[in-house]
């Protein structure tokens, strides 16, 4: 059940010009918070009191302590970069489902952008059981985290070109048995053309608004039907969604 | 004494405020107490089910969001079995079900279907959609068909019937004056303003749909001057909305002639928007020793 609460920022932490991290202390939300879980945030300011809600996938909850990872892109998500420690942050949440956990597999992570941190935290959550490999990428060398294999399109850090490139031969050689994703929508489309009858997992990026599964604004064609982002999802059995309409 | 006691048209509600067809669903109801608000109204239902529009369906703007949801829902035998038992289960407010259709007769056919049905306290005709017969305008832009449409609807029930007209007409006052003259008990104003949004850099239209619906902050000053101009044209009350978020936004609908108001894009900014509006409004009506019928339509 989904709660709704105004909290102080605890700390934010700059990664570098594009992105940054801030976190709040909520030891019963977190305890609620599982990879793939997100929130509909905003900063408690008076700008942003007509703005709506943003979703931002839980970057870490562990020790009370829930992360976010945020890149600006717009009024919403400056207002969240410019918040400070004390100031007011609104979460509505935990939010969607979770990736489904395995145990004693081969797991391809992949992940694109801003796609990083659930996948970032899933990957610690499956080590223990599992062998991880998580490759990331991005336009540029901020777009990259720490990860086993990183590409960028304009070759400034890691290996030149598209995170997609080199999944045929890494399902080959590291014998995958399953493949979870987040990521822009040309990136997962081109990742579930690879991946053949492997499972794959994706977790969707969409625009919301009230994030509970009233509005149907952040609707997929998945099945036979449509599902919602943030009530039904975000994570889908990939080989159900209907790439081709999206 | 409930200074914020309203009615619309046969239904009494203990609070003005009420949810804009569409935005609201239950899942709200964890957040908050359902008793903030006066009733609850349905997503718009359709005879058969709508798949909607693709995505993306939204976009948020300056002042404002523009939704291009194409009245997805599960059609109305779908709705009867699946949707409507649990909300006469959860609900303890009257339930207010909104409807559309393509033809005058598929608008008969499912209000025969309601019509069988307990637990449900009115209607809210959602009159915005494409008329088959008439090329395609809306139903909502044409007097003579608001007119036709209202007479007949109304013959079958003796449930509430509150008209909900668009605001993308030459004079919305007209269609009002037909709905009424054709047995509408109450009107709900205004559905979304056309909007529009296109990426700058690539000329791509920012939702699916070019032309979608605009609602929110933006649009109050527009929905506040329709209210009060089909306040002075009919006598049956009015259910506002428009970019009301605040307790000061409701009352000044109040003055301009609203009877009860309705939330929509607020829940998007804040999920409490109800509660908060209606603790102010029963504030400022308890500091002024007023009650809502005191202020309703006296803007001068």
């Amino acid at each position: 059940m989904p709660v709704f609460q105004e909290l102080p920022l605890l700390g934010t932490e700059r990664i570098n010009r594009a992105y940054l991290r801030i976190s709040v202390m909520a030891p019963e939300l977190a305890e609620k918070c599982r990879p793939g879980m997100f929130f509909e945030l905003k900063a408690g300011l008076p700008s942003q009191t007509r703005r709506l809600f943003k979703p931002i996938s839980v970057f870490e909850a562990s020790e009370g302590k829930i992360s976010f990872l945020i890149k600006v892109v717009g009024p919403g998500t400056r207002a969240l970069a410019e918040l400070k420690p004390g100031e007011p942050l609104l979460l509505l949440g935990p939010l969607g489902n979770s990736f489904h956990l395995v145990k004693g597999q081969n797991a391809l992570l992949v992940s694109g952008g801003i796609g990083y941190p659930p996948l970032a935290w899933l990957k610690r959550v499956l080590e223990p059981h599992n062998r991880v490999i998580l490759v990331h990428g991005g336009s540029c060398a901020e777009d990259l985290f720490p990860c086993d294999r990183g590409y960028t399109l304009d070759g400034s850090s890691g290996d030149r070109g598209l995170v997609t490139q080199d999944i045929m031969d890494i399902i080959k050689t590291e014998n995958i048995d399953i493949v979870y994703s987040c990521g822009p929508l040309p990136m997962l489309k081109a990742l579930q053309a690879c991946v053949g009858d492997l499972p794959h997992y994706a977790s969707l990026e969409a625009y919301m608004a009230c994030g509970l599964g009233a509005c149907h604004g952040c609707a997929v064609p998945v099945g036979e039907g449509w599902q919602r982002v943030c009530k039904d999802g975000p994570v889908f059995a990939a080989s159900l969604i209907r790439w081709e309409e999206l | 004494m409930n200074r914020l006691a309203t009615a619309l048209g046969r239904l009494r509600l203990k609070s003005p405020v009420t949810v804009a067809s569409g935005t609201f669903d239950t899942g709200y109801f964890e957040l908050f107490d359902q008793s903030a608000l006066g009733a609850y109204t349905t997503k718009t239902i359709t005879l058969a089910p709508k798949a909607g529009n693709p995505p993306p369906r939204l976009y948020e703007t300056e002042a404002g969001l523009l939704n291009s949801i194409g009245l997805q829902n599960p059609g109305l035998k779908a709705w009867l079995n699946e949707d409507l038992p649990l909300l006469r289960d959860l609900l303890q407010i009257p339930l207010i079900v909104s409807f559309s259709g393509s033809s005058e007769d598929e608008f008969l056919r499912v209000l025969d279907g309601l019509e069988l049905q307990e637990g449900i306290a009115g209607y809210e005709v959602n009159v915005s959609c494409p008329n088959v017969a008439k090329e395609g305008i809306a139903f909502g832009a044409d007097p003579d068909v608001v007119f036709s449409l209202a007479s007949s609807l109304a013959a079958l029930t003796r449930r509430e019937l509150i008209f909900k007209l668009s605001p993308n007409v030459t004079d919305i006052a007209a269609i009002a004056q037909a709905a009424e003259a054709g047995g509408a008990s109450s009107l709900a104003l205004i559905n979304t303003l056309y909007g529009s949004a296109i990426d700058w850099k690539t000329g791509r239209f920012r939702i699916s749909s070019f032309v979608c619906g605009y609602s929110g902050s933006g649009i109050k000053p527009v929905a506040l001057a329709l209210c009060h101009k089909v306040a002075l044209a009919v006598r049956i009350p009015i259910l506002a909305l428009g970019g009301i978020h605040s307790w000061q936004d409701a009352l000044e609908f109040f003055w301009a002639g609203a009877s009860a108001i309705a939330l929509g894009t607020a829940f998007y900014s804040d999920p409490l928007a109800a509660v908060k509006l209606r603790q102010g409004l029963e504030d400022f009506l308890r500091e002024n020793d007023l009650s809502l019928r005191d202020i309703i339509g006296k803007a001068r």
